[in-house]
């Protein structure tokens, strides 16, 4: 991780060298990989968790880079990150009821 | 006496280096937060999905067999592109280039607009297989044509689809209109290489759409 | 006078502060947060007026079961009320918009639509919120909502009938209530309401945020800002999780989805817990506002720094964070899994911990103070009583084993109005006595402000406090008539009893209306900072307030904003944008200090 594009306080007039393409190339073979690994016969557990970790992949990835979440002061992404921990105790808490 | 000392300090001239806030522009904190609510909404309707997915996992089907998954991932596709030309079009104006914002910002909304259609023929197609949301409708037989064949699957399954893709089409939909008016300011000049902030907001409700759909199209049509 | 003179380029540059907008732009489309604040307080008090008269109705019902109503009797519909008695299904639906009035029409706009508005700006020193046609758009979004609310009374079948809390599949089958449309509007009501509070929530936190005066540092914001910011938090992530449940409702009842409905195997458990993960969120949005407000009250007419400020921010966010991990305390009857019951209890329980330093914080500001007993005090130290005895009746509840006796009772219901009513609605009259000077530029008449507050005080505690008993003795909470059972037909003179005093209660909210108009345009003129208030709205801004807010710019903040009776100054009271140097001292007196004569 290079932490030399970061600490740019106003994000706006300056442009970061973001790889917007790299990005997309990776999008577009997380999900060809997705669509493969739905189709494998696993268990179902595994396949569920690969292919979460793989949705969970390409959503950073377009937050990070395609919102602009990585060249923005830290205390926005506290701010964005905020609603993650009810969204995780809403579903599990109420998974362990059925 | 403690209060005195703790009175003293608050007495002291603010800090010349004091900055109030986020580092952000105010309008982009705005969308920002607004987005969080949006988190939210979202959690809602998909939470209660994969709640009653495990409480009933005999109303849902294996992925491909009521779902169409090969169109779909070619409007995941579609999606994923107008997402590359939303922020190339950011990064166009970041630079100057006026026309190149034009152009990108008319690709992303032609894709956006893509992305709607292909969802509603997928919807057209379903809905004539029975994979209805109205549970006492729903018969649906799976893709390979058997009408009248055994029912795969239970109501759950039309029920949670229509309403998480519906909104989430909904909102592809909203973001097409607002990305036009977008197009129109900037076919008017409003952005500049200085101050070019609508581009950037619409950018922002427009991958955060992109991103939702990432974790619908993992869950609903691969799992 | 020389705006003649001016050329038009500086007229240009200047034309936002000279803009003298119209009619309808000042007083109805205003993008004016203070006018916008207006508007809410007048829209929610008519509805906290309709939520009374509700609850007017089932008194009645309760009182005197079967007898036609005096008076208003002739006027009701035959699917209603024929000839004046109330009808079952209209009981029901009394009992499910009282609640619906109140918590989202009255008591939210009453704390976050009017205070948010109308303190965050001027408290932090901003010329307005950061998206004034937001604001604008957030209040007239909230109107037809309003409106719908109101028409679900005169569509076929009567208005929603499955309480507040809508819990399906009573509220998803409509054979099973006998309503159909009048659910429908109620819950495409609350999903516009919905958008209402979520645009004020976004433009709350986005000002408070970015907007802060010069100086005006987190730790140095008055508590009623940091009440309502949090709130705003709780505002923006738990409504959205009830539109989303709302959503699912009326796609059962209207396109039959079955989300809820057991018939097809969906979840009617599903539906309580996405309401009561919205709806516990949504019980501190209705506290959490008035202790901040009143915090200020009780530090201003104590003239003392409040005690303990850091604890109070700390307590508020920690209360806002554990609304979220308690929603379960609702649902203890629902048969859920022990181990998550068991969790439930003791997250609940742990919130007593923050609620308590709350309160012996207010305890410790009023200790050794300088006390003046007007009217915001005395209805801000009402606060604060009635919000323990409603805190504590909430232990009980908490504990899973005593709450399964007293689920569903008039123990709840104590509880509920002891708190929302003792603590919010107490908090909102504190809130609008002290803050009326400012908006209205005429004090809040003292006289007429304490008959209505002795009066309110001692009938609302005749009305909900033998509710405890009622309830511990087994009577149930939403029933059209107790009398059909023989255990409780022995209560029915209680019932009368609290009957008699809610109409008394009742009425004297006509003292509060005629004092609030009364004081609006024949009070005593308020000089620019009549309690002496330490706060930017006071020190900074002319009363009323103009447009904009500060005239001479934001100004700067160089103290917390609780510094009264500090040592070392001639005035009992240091405004936070008084400059260090301009703080009139007197010498601090050379004797020993009595601390330190001990040695």
């Amino acid at each position: 991780m290079t932490t030399d594009v970061q600490h740019s306080g106003h994000a706006e007039g300056e442009i970061h060298e973001a790889p917007y393409m790299l990005i997309f190339g990776a999008l577009i073979v997380l999900t060809l990989a997705e669509v493969g690994y739905a189709f494998l016969s696993l268990p179902k557990f595994w396949l569920a968790l690969g292919l979460i970790v793989m949705a969970f992949w390409k959503a950073t990835l377009v937050a990070l880079y395609y919102m602009h979440l990585r060249f923005e002061p830290k205390r926005l992404w506290v701010l964005a990150l905020s609603p993650l921990p009810l969204v995780v105790i809403l579903i599990v808490a109420v998974l362990t009821e059925f | 006496m403690t209060t005195d000392a703790s009175t003293l300090r608050s007495m002291m001239i603010p800090d010349p280096a004091y900055e109030p806030g986020m580092k952000v522009y105010t309008m982009k904190l705005g969308m920002w937060v607004f987005l969080l609510s949006e988190v939210m909404f979202f959690t809602s309707l998909i939470g209660s999905y994969v709640i009653l997915r495990f409480a009933h996992p005999d109303h849902f089907a294996a992925p491909g067999v009521v779902l169409n998954v090969p169109l779909t991932a070619f409007n995941t596709f579609f999606l994923i592109c107008s997402s590359v030309t939303m922020v190339k079009a950011f990064a166009a104006i970041q630079q100057g280039d006026d026309t190149g914002l034009k152009l990108w910002l008319l690709a992303t909304i032609l894709i956006g607009s893509l992305f709607v259609g292909i969802q509603a023929v997928e919807y057209y197609i379903l809905y004539h297989e029975g994979f209805v949301p109205a549970a006492a409708d729903y018969h649906a037989a799976g893709r390979q044509g058997m009408e009248g064949g055994p029912i795969v699957g239970g109501p759950l399954y039309g029920a949670t689809f229509y309403t998480m893709t519906g909104f989430h089409g909904a909102h592809v939909t909203i973001g097409v209109i607002c990305l036009t008016f977008v197009l129109i300011r900037a076919l008017r000049g409003a952005y500049t290489q200085n101050d070019h902030r609508g581009v950037e907001l619409i950018g922002l409700y427009w991958h955060f759409v992109d991103l939702v759909w990432i974790i619908l199209f993992t869950i609903v049509y691969l799992i | 006078m020389a705006t003649t003179a001016v050329t038009a380029e500086q007229h240009a540059a200047t034309a936002q502060h000279h803009h003298e907008p119209g009619f309808i732009r000042t007083y109805v489309f205003s993008t004016d947060h203070k006018m916008i604040a207006k508007q809410f307080l007048l829209a929610s008090l008519f509805f906290l007026l309709v939520g009374g008269l509700l609850a007017a109705g089932i008194r009645w019902q309760l009182g005197f079961p079967g007898q036609p109503m005096p008076l208003i009797g002739g006027l009701f519909s035959d699917t209603t009320a024929p000839g004046g008695i109330i009808l079952p299904e209209f009981y029901n639906a009394l009992v499910t918009m009282h609640g619906t009035f109140m918590i989202f029409f009255a008591i939210m706009p009453l704390l976050v639509g009017v205070w948010g508005n109308y303190l965050i700006p001027l408290q932090i020193g901003a010329p307005d919120m950061a998206f004034p046609r937001l604001n604008m758009a957030s209040f007239w979004i909230s109107v037809p909502a309003g409106v719908i609310m109101l028409a679900g009374f005169f569509v076929q079948g009567g208005h929603a009938g499955a309480g507040w809390t809508a819990y399906a599949p009573l509220s998803s089958e409509p054979e099973y209530s006998g309503v159909y449309m009048g659910q429908i509007l109620w819950l495409i009501s609350l999903t516009i309401l919905g958008f209402s509070s979520l645009a004020g929530a976004v433009n709350y936190i986005t000002t408070v945020i970015n907007m802060r005066a010069p100086g005006m540092t987190w730790f140095r914001l008055p508590l009623p800002v940091w009440a309502l910011f949090v709130t705003s938090w709780l505002v923006l992530l738990a409504i959205p999780i009830l539109t989303g449940g709302l959503i699912m409702l009326l796609f059962d009842q209207t396109i039959g989805t079955g989300f809820f409905s057991a018939a097809t195997d969906g979840e009617p458990l599903l539906w309580q817990h996405v309401f009561w993960y919205f709806g516990h969120p949504e019980v501190y949005i209705l506290i959490l506002p008035a202790m901040g407000l009143v915090s200020e009250v009780i530090a201003n007419r104590s003239r003392k720094p409040i005690f303990g400020y850091h604890a109070m921010v700390l307590a508020i966010i920690a209360i806002a964070f554990l609304g979220w991990v308690v929603w379960g305390h609702h649902m203890f009857q629902s048969g859920m899994n022990p181990l998550l019951g068991t969790t439930f209890m003791i997250t609940t329980i742990i919130i007593a911990v923050p609620s308590a330093i709350k309160v012996f914080n207010w305890l410790g500001t009023l200790w050794r103070g300088d006390l003046h007993f007007d009217v915001p005090m005395l209805n801000a130290l009402s606060f604060v009583s009635m919000f323990v005895i409603g805190g504590l009746s909430g232990i009980f509840m908490a504990s899973a084993p005593v709450d399964i006796f007293i689920h569903d009772t008039y123990y709840i219901v104590a509880h509920i109005h002891y708190v929302l009513f003792g603590g919010s609605l107490f908090g909102i009259f504190a809130a609008i006595t002290y803050w009326f000077p400012k908006m209205f530029g005429r004090i809040f008449s003292p006289v007429l402000g304490k008959v209505h507050f002795w009066l309110t005080f001692v009938s609302y505690n005749l009305v909900f406090f033998p509710m405890h008993t009622i309830g511990l003795r087994g009577h149930m909470r939403r029933i059209y008539d107790p009398n059909q059972y023989e255990f409780l037909q022995p209560l029915q003179p209680i019932n009368t009893f609290i009957t008699i005093a809610a109409f008394v209660l009742i009425a004297t909210q006509l003292i509060f209306a005629f004092a609030f108009f009364w004081s609006m345009y024949k009070g005593e003129k308020a000089p620019r900072n009549p309690w002496k208030a330490n706060t930017l709205e006071w020190t900074a801004a002319p009363t009323p307030p103009p447009h904009l807010n500060f005239p001479g710019g934001a100004p700067v903040v160089y103290r917390g904003p609780y510094e009264y009776s500090w040592p070392g100054s001639t005035d009992d009271f240091l405004p936070q944008d008084l400059p260090p140097d301009r703080v009139s001292r007197t010498p601090i007196p050379s004797e020993p200090s009595p601390m330190s004569t001990g040695d």
